[in-house]
């Protein structure tokens, strides 16, 4: 007999609710623009854009505030489709891609488009492979389903600590970026930034968990879509007529291929891969925005785009949100929406870069050294560009023009001449995507761990001790990253692929084999997920060494190197060893059925009904 | 059909399904990066088709692609409910 589930229904005012808040920003935005030309200064219209959404978020998450489980850890599993489908796209992209992204564009140009083909094409594949299914066994963290998969306690604890490096890599970058544009606009320091930053994310994680990080997110994708759409709007109307820069901004290629040339930028030859992708350091432009492999080659940009693929389908942060909706048909719907949102940023974006390229060098092409255009000058201020005439002929080349590649986005409105607010509108768009997804990698790193703790030590604790660890949990992981970005500096770009890779490595092969193998055990499993870090931590530790000739062992290579091993190795280890028991293949086959309820919540109703 | 038969006949019906997007997808990725370079001598909506199907065009095929798949599996999955409920 089936234990009765309880309807899922939306809330059915949440359109009202997020109409409401788009119109409140959209209203500050105008207000702002029109203090602006009444003679606000930039100092207050930057530090009223930066702390008002701040406020607003702060609102949502109270306002969603839980104290009950399966609230805290699956949003009350009754997201509807789009909301969850915007909230993987700003975690999947996120301040790491909203800036680094776009400033990689700028620099590598063609060769850079890997990167978006390959957030797209993860979720798709995501969506195949795993996602309904998690949805259908309900367990609430990725380490929890495996342990549940193979009832493995062993399993579980490993592939829960397996989970911290990609986790803590992409939740450090993520409040990195967040905190270098509240420096920019701000009157604090890095470290203050820093504190406040994961301050944010551990008040909104804590509140609610994952009800209140949905639905605060879900404002924080509103935010980030109107901050990035509308100042590349204007600039495509003013440049082109049309307000569709994804379809008008190839006008652009024959003034911008003319300006790189004047401006001394010719095609170069692919190097490697691990010395190709650009640093945050301000560096030139050495490379024509649409020439094809000139930094990577071909091989390489496969690579790149397969391992980024493997990543995204695999990245716990992203398959954490897979028991959220209603039924496994919402959540196979949620995981297309995402696609559809992550491919409208990975569109837009390229179009930003070709038009901020082509307004710099048309600028410096255009002007003597001792007489810059104001649009560079207001870039310079913000340390966006620094300049230096090397060869004292009097003009800026291209080799001379310094460029911070996290300051791309930004640069858009400053290089356009457009009113400020247009500039702050794209901080805080960039500042609302990186907190969504910080507050969300948080929440896997220290909400997962905790409670993958809590359910091995003691698994029948009550929901206030439970949710009490989380929380613990949650505040030191937020410290202890807060701390290490205080101390030490990484570059978000590496970091975020490095996270993609070891997530890749570790959890593809595990998660295929679990998901569509029937035979695979629960060693196979610790061999596949042991293999694949091990992979990566040889990499990590040996890196330099392994070089042999022109070929570099990358942490992309080493991450498909990594995960095929993981496979080998996991299906080796299954079939040499015994079948796994009945309970485990009864698992894998109601995994298969599509209907009913999660096999989770099945299981936590027939235990309360037996302890009644 | 008996309910395994079903059930069966659901199972493969997925795997097809999943290796047969997977392949689409996968493959046009791959020919059109091998293709690159002739392809960027084409001329697109003023952009050199390489780039616009690597910038776009791939990535609306794969939008696609994800609701096309999510709706073929529905229907499979109706059909396993229609012969369950027999």
């Amino acid at each position: 007999m089936r234990a009765a589930s309880r309807p899922r229904q939306a809330n059915p005012h949440l359109g009202a609710y997020y109409g409401i808040i788009t119109s409140v920003f959209v209203s500050l935005v105008i207000c702002l623009a029109m203090l602006e030309q009444l003679g606000w200064q930039e100092t207050w219209l930057g530090r009223t854009m930066m702390l008002a959404p701040l406020v607003l978020y702060l609102v949502v998450a109270l306002g969603t505030r839980t104290l009950k489980v399966e609230d805290f850890f699956a949003s009350g599993r009754r997201v509807p489709p789009v909301y969850n489908g915007a909230v993987l796209a700003a975690v999947l992209v996120g301040g790491t891609g909203f800036f680094a992204y776009t400033g990689t564009l700028f620099f590598l140009g063609f060769d850079a488009l890997a990167i978006g083909l390959a957030w797209t094409t993860g979720l798709l594949v995501s969506g195949l492979l795993f996602v309904p299914y998690l949805r259908k066994a309900g367990a609430y963290t990725l380490p929890a389903f495996l342990g549940q998969r193979f009832r493995s306690r062993t399993l579980r604890a490993t592939a829960s600590l397996l989970q911290l490096p990609s986790a803590a890599l992409l939740l450090a970058a993520e409040i990195k970026i967040a905190a270098l544009i509240g420096v920019m606009f701000l009157p604090v320091s890095y470290q203050l930034a820093v504190a406040a930053v994961a301050a944010m994310i551990t008040c909104v994680t804590i509140i609610g968990g994952m009800r209140s990080l949905t639905w605060t997110a879900s404002a924080q994708f509103i935010v980030s879509a109107v901050g990035f759409a509308v100042p590349l709007i204007i600039v495509s109307v003013l440049y082109t007529n049309l307000p569709a820069p994804q379809l008008t901004y190839g006008e652009m290629f024959e003034p911008l291929k003319r300006s790189e040339i004047v401006a001394g930028i010719s095609p170069s030859a692919p190097g490697q891969l691990a010395t190709a992708l650009p640093s945050a350091q301000p560096k030139p432009s050495t490379k024509p925005f649409l020439q094809a492999f000139g930094a990577i080659s071909q091989t390489d940009f496969l690579t790149l785009f397969l391992c980024l693929t493997l990543g995204t389908a695999a990245l716990p942060s992203l398959l954490v949100r897979s028991g959220v909706t209603s039924s496994v048909a919402d959540q196979r719907r949620s995981v297309a929406w995402g696609a559809f949102f992550v491919a409208l940023f990975a569109i837009s974006a390229p179009a930003l870069a070709a038009f901020v390229k082509l307004l710099m060098f048309q600028d410096i092409a255009q002007s003597q050294a001792s007489a810059l255009p104001p649009s560079l000058k207001d870039l310079s201020a913000y340390r966006l560009v620094f300049m230096q005439d090397a060869n004292a002929d009097g003009t800026i080349e291209a080799s001379e023009l310094f460029i911070a590649r996290d300051g791309i986005a930004l640069a858009l409105p400053m290089a356009a001449r457009l009113p400020f607010v247009c500039t702050v509108l794209m901080a805080a768009a960039g500042m609302a995507v990186a907190l969504a997804a910080a507050a969300s990698h948080l929440f896997t790193l220290a909400g997962s761990l905790a409670d993958d703790v809590i359910r091995l030590v003691a698994p029948r604790s009550g929901v206030l001790p439970r949710l009490v660890v989380v929380w613990v949990a949650i505040g030191a992981s937020a410290l202890s990253t807060g701390v290490f970005l205080a101390l030490a500096d990484i570059d978000v770009v590496q970091a975020s692929i490095s996270a993609f890779a070891l997530a890749a490595a570790t959890f593809f092969p595990v998660m295929l084999l679990a998901v569509w193998w029937g035979r695979c055990t629960w060693i196979g499993a610790i061999l596949a997920l042991g293999l694949g870090f091990a992979t990566m931590a040889a990499k990590m530790a040996y890196g330099d060494a392994m070089v042999a000739g022109q070929f570099h062992l990358t942490m992309v290579v080493a991450a498909l190197i990594g995960a095929t091993l993981g496979l080998i190795g996991g299906l080796i280890a299954s079939l040499l060893g015994p079948k796994p028991s009945p309970a485990v293949q009864a698992y894998f086959e109601e995994l298969r059925d599509p209907a009913s309820d999660a096999l989770y919540d099945r299981a936590q109703r027939h235990a309360a009904a037996a302890s009644q | 059909m008996s309910e395994q038969a079903a059930r069966n006949r659901h199972r493969w019906m997925t795997l097809l399904l999943v290796i047969a997007t997977l392949v689409v997808a996968l493959g046009a990725v791959v020919a059109v990066v091998a293709m690159a370079g002739p392809l960027n001598q084409i001329d697109f909506l003023r952009f050199p088709l390489g780039f616009y199907l690597l910038a776009q065009g791939l990535l609306i095929g794969i939008v696609a692609l994800a609701f096309w798949s999510t709706r073929v599996q529905e229907r499979i999955d109706r059909k396993l409910s229609e012969s369950e409920e027999l």
